[in-house]
């Protein structure tokens, strides 16, 4: 028996796949191994791509629902679950499957299984022995589960609410960061009543308040019902329905149909024994790295979720080709702290670099601009709501710290203060830049040209 | 955030180059770096401009010979090309009568023997300048690099330039509005003397309020100096001659030394320039007024 790898590669998510396909294409002969049927992990499997599909299917009932103001008015949707949980699995089959085909082209050997190192050349996957010359840790994380809550079908995590199950009279989100948000956009715009309870003082916790109050009140008026500084003290499950005993914020019982669980998420780093093969892993499972994403231990990478905040799929990418790269030989690394992040609900929140609160933590000198969505012509003629474009710049060299966006399609116009922060780009840079019109990117220039004093569009 | 700015290919090809970037940042003086500054691996030299004017095969049209421009001279240049082309300036033209400074100098000339110090018309000048400086307070001034504000000064020094074998000096007078012809005199001479060995100290360089550029002793009868930043104004000088001076009855022969003036015009505006070459001629006219 000689199961032997060159390059292998632990966790077929965004940072998996895309290390493994990487050192493909390097050269390398890969091997990638993850206990999923189908590549793509959380991301393509249970979160990102699925809640997106669901929620294009909340925008679409939203909008025909507000088009009534527009003088169209549609009668209520019909809404077959069966036939909308269909449509979504299928949208994950489709790019799983592409991912198969990707992973077939490069060579790239996929074994179904799951990985534990035994020492630092060799691993064991569900019971064989494999030897490798270089590893890639990307196994990812999984949703925190609440200590002391009940075991119940009715009590469930992202996953869970992925999944579709059923939509609740009452449904109950502990956690209003982005998963909890985005559940809520889903789960209110199929009919259920959603109350999110959240410990810190505000939603989306870490994000530009003034923009965050723009989202809390977009939920309110979708019918969602917001707690924060709310702590769930006890938690009780009846044959009726689940009761949350709250405290703080909101001093009450809380009784829903089903509850989600989105308090964030905990490195699957454990589940390897890292230890056995001589690699450094702290309490809360997070795996230390490089730059290069190279752990203590030479040969041993970690990429992803793994390797702690921010627990992002295109942070994962990106460290994945560059272990792949530095595991090939290369100087490479990931060089920067610009994470971008982005709720997808309705409006979309979405944010990069500084935010005025961490530059002031910081003690970094800045000043902020804002341009209101509600002076935006392409966003009243599409039937946008409020929203708003902030940026934070320097105030002596106006270079652009970081950018909050939050209205429609507002993840999608992020990508631009992404770039301009990388380059280094000045508010002069962004004003001077011919933005179309009549487009809502046009905010971000008006936002920069508010600061130098030169806008004529309010 | 890194305070050096490099686009994200710029920062993966100087790792791959083994280039620290904010070192490099730190010897090439700046903030941003572009993808030229790392070819070579190390310092990039300063262009002087992006055309092609100097690219020419010169040997093509007769015999050549190379001479390697000093470390010294280089820099110059370039501190010249910049200033010339960042600072928009103006040169005024005047003159003044010096026949009243002569009769000083011939008058005192026994005394100078007698003292050791060559009492050259230049250390009038730099008295005079001195004098109007106090009076034209900002033309003894700097602009703040974001061109905002101006930093005027409430001291007095003179810059002369020297043309010594390996390039030009600017040794420095400090406070010439506080000290005697005498020792202004007797300064320059000495300055002037340890600039031909290259021995002037830094610290007797730079931080001057104006500087005076002086081919006096070579001819001439006008020319445009550059200003020095950060100075504002350079006072240049060229040689005394004697001039037909209509005096309301008849012509007279007047020794009047050429003055030009080049100022900052960012700063100072051409009145200004010219009440103050004015008040600078009157001063050179009649040396009495500068003790008023």
């Amino acid at each position: 028996m000689s199961n032997h790898a060159d390059l292998i590669v632990i966790g077929a998510g965004p940072g998996g796949y895309a290390c493994a396909f990487r050192a493909a294409d390097l050269g390398r002969k890969v091997v990638i191994v993850d206990p999923r049927a189908t590549l793509g992990g959380v991301c393509l499997n249970e979160g990102c791509i699925p809640s997106k599909a669901l929620l294009h299917a909340a925008q679409i009932i939203r909008e025909a629902h507000e088009m009534a103001d527009w003088g169209i008015a549609f009668s209520s949707p019909s809404i077959d679950l069966d036939a909308l949980r269909d449509r979504k699995d299928s949208v994950v089959g489709t790019l799983t499957s592409g991912l198969t085909g990707l992973a077939k082209r490069r060579k790239v050997q996929t074994i179904r299984g799951t990985a534990s190192f035994t020492d630092v050349k060799t691993l064991d996957i569900d019971g064989e022995s494999w030897t490798f010359d270089q590893a890639v840790i990307a196994v990812g994380s999984a949703p925190v589960t609440l200590p002391g809550w009940p075991e119940d079908k009715r009590i469930w995590d992202s996953t869970a609410a992925l999944e579709l199950r059923e939509v609740p009279q009452d449904l109950a989100i502990v956690g209003g960061g982005i998963i909890g948000l985005e559940m809520a956009t889903v789960y209110s715009a199929l009919g259920a009543n959603v109350t999110i309870v959240e410990l810190a003082d505000q939603i989306a916790p870490g994000a530009d308040a003034e923009a965050v109050q723009i989202l809390h009140a977009a939920l309110e008026a979708q019918g969602v019902t917001i707690h924060t500084t709310t702590k769930v003290i006890a938690v009780k499950a009846t044959q009726k329905s689940i009761i949350l005993n709250c405290e703080g914020g909101l001093e009450a019982k809380l009784t829903a149909g089903a509850v989600i669980q989105s308090v964030g998420r905990r490195s699957n780093g454990p589940k390897v024994a890292p230890e056995k093969a001589g690699v450094e892993i702290d309490g809360r499972g997070i795996i230390p790295v490089d730059a290069s994403g190279r752990t203590n231990v030479d040969n041993i990478f970690a990429i992803g979720d793994v390797t702690g905040n921010p627990m992002l799929a295109h942070r994962a990418t990106h460290q994945g080709h560059v272990a792949a790269e530095a595991a090939c030989g290369h100087a490479a690394a990931l060089e920067t702290s610009l994470i971008p992040s982005v709720a997808y609900t309705n409006p979309e929140l979405a944010w990069v670099g500084l935010t005025a609160a961490e530059a002031k933590a910081k003690d970094v000198a800045h000043k902020t601009s804002s341009f209101p969505w509600a002076a935006s012509g392409r966003n009243l003629a599409s039937g946008g709501g409020d929203g708003l474009t902030k940026l934070v710049y320097c105030p002596d060299t106006h270079r652009i710290l970081g950018a909050t966006l939050i209205g429609s399609n507002a993840g999608e116009l992020l990508a631009e203060c992404t770039l301009a922060i990388e380059m280094g780009a000045t508010l002069e840079d962004v004003a001077m830049s011919i933005h179309a019109h009549p487009t809502v990117s046009e905010t971000i220039a008006f936002a920069a040209e508010r600061a130098l004093g030169t806008l004529t569009d309010l | 955030m890194s305070d050096v700015i490099a686009a994200p290919s710029i920062r993966a090809l100087a790792r791959e180059k083994g280039i620290d970037l904010e070192k490099l940042a730190r010897d090439l003086g700046r903030t941003t770096i572009a993808r030229e500054d790392l070819s070579g691996g190390g310092t990039a030299p300063v262009q002087n401009s992006h055309t092609t004017y100097w690219d020419v095969d010169h040997a093509q049209y007769g015999p050549v010979t190379e001479e390697p421009l000093s470390r010294f001279a280089q820099v110059a240049a370039g501190n010249l090309a910049a200033a010339n082309a960042m600072i928009p300036q103006v040169t005024h033209h005047d003159r003044a009568d010096v026949s009243a400074i002569e009769a000083l100098r011939r008058e005192l000339k026994p005394e100078a023997q007698a003292r050791n110090v060559k009492l050259t018309a230049l250390a009038f000048q730099v008295k005079a300048l001195a004098r109007a400086l106090r009076e034209f307070p900002r033309f003894n001034s700097s602009l703040t690099p974001d061109g905002k504000t101006l930093i005027l000064k409430d001291f007095v020094h003179i810059g002369i330039a020297v043309d010594t074998a390996h390039g030009l000096m600017v040794p420095v007078i400090r406070d010439a509005d506080l000290k005697g012809l005498w020792q202004i005199g007797s300064e320059i001479t000495d300055l002037a003397t340890r600039a031909q060995a290259r021995k002037v100290g830094p610290d007797e360089m730079g931080g001057a309020s104006m500087s005076i550029s002086n081919l006096g002793g070579i001819g001439g009868t006008a020319f445009s100096p550059i200003v020095n930043p950060p100075e504002v104004a350079i006072l240049g000088l060229t040689r005394t001659e004697v001039t037909p001076v209509w005096d309301g009855e008849a012509f007279q022969p007047v020794p009047m030394v050429p003055l030009d003036l080049s100022y900052d015009h960012r700063v100072i505006n051409g009145a200004e320039a010219a009440r103050f070459v004015t008040y600078l001629a009157g001063l050179l006219g009649d040396p009495r007024r500068m003790m008023i």
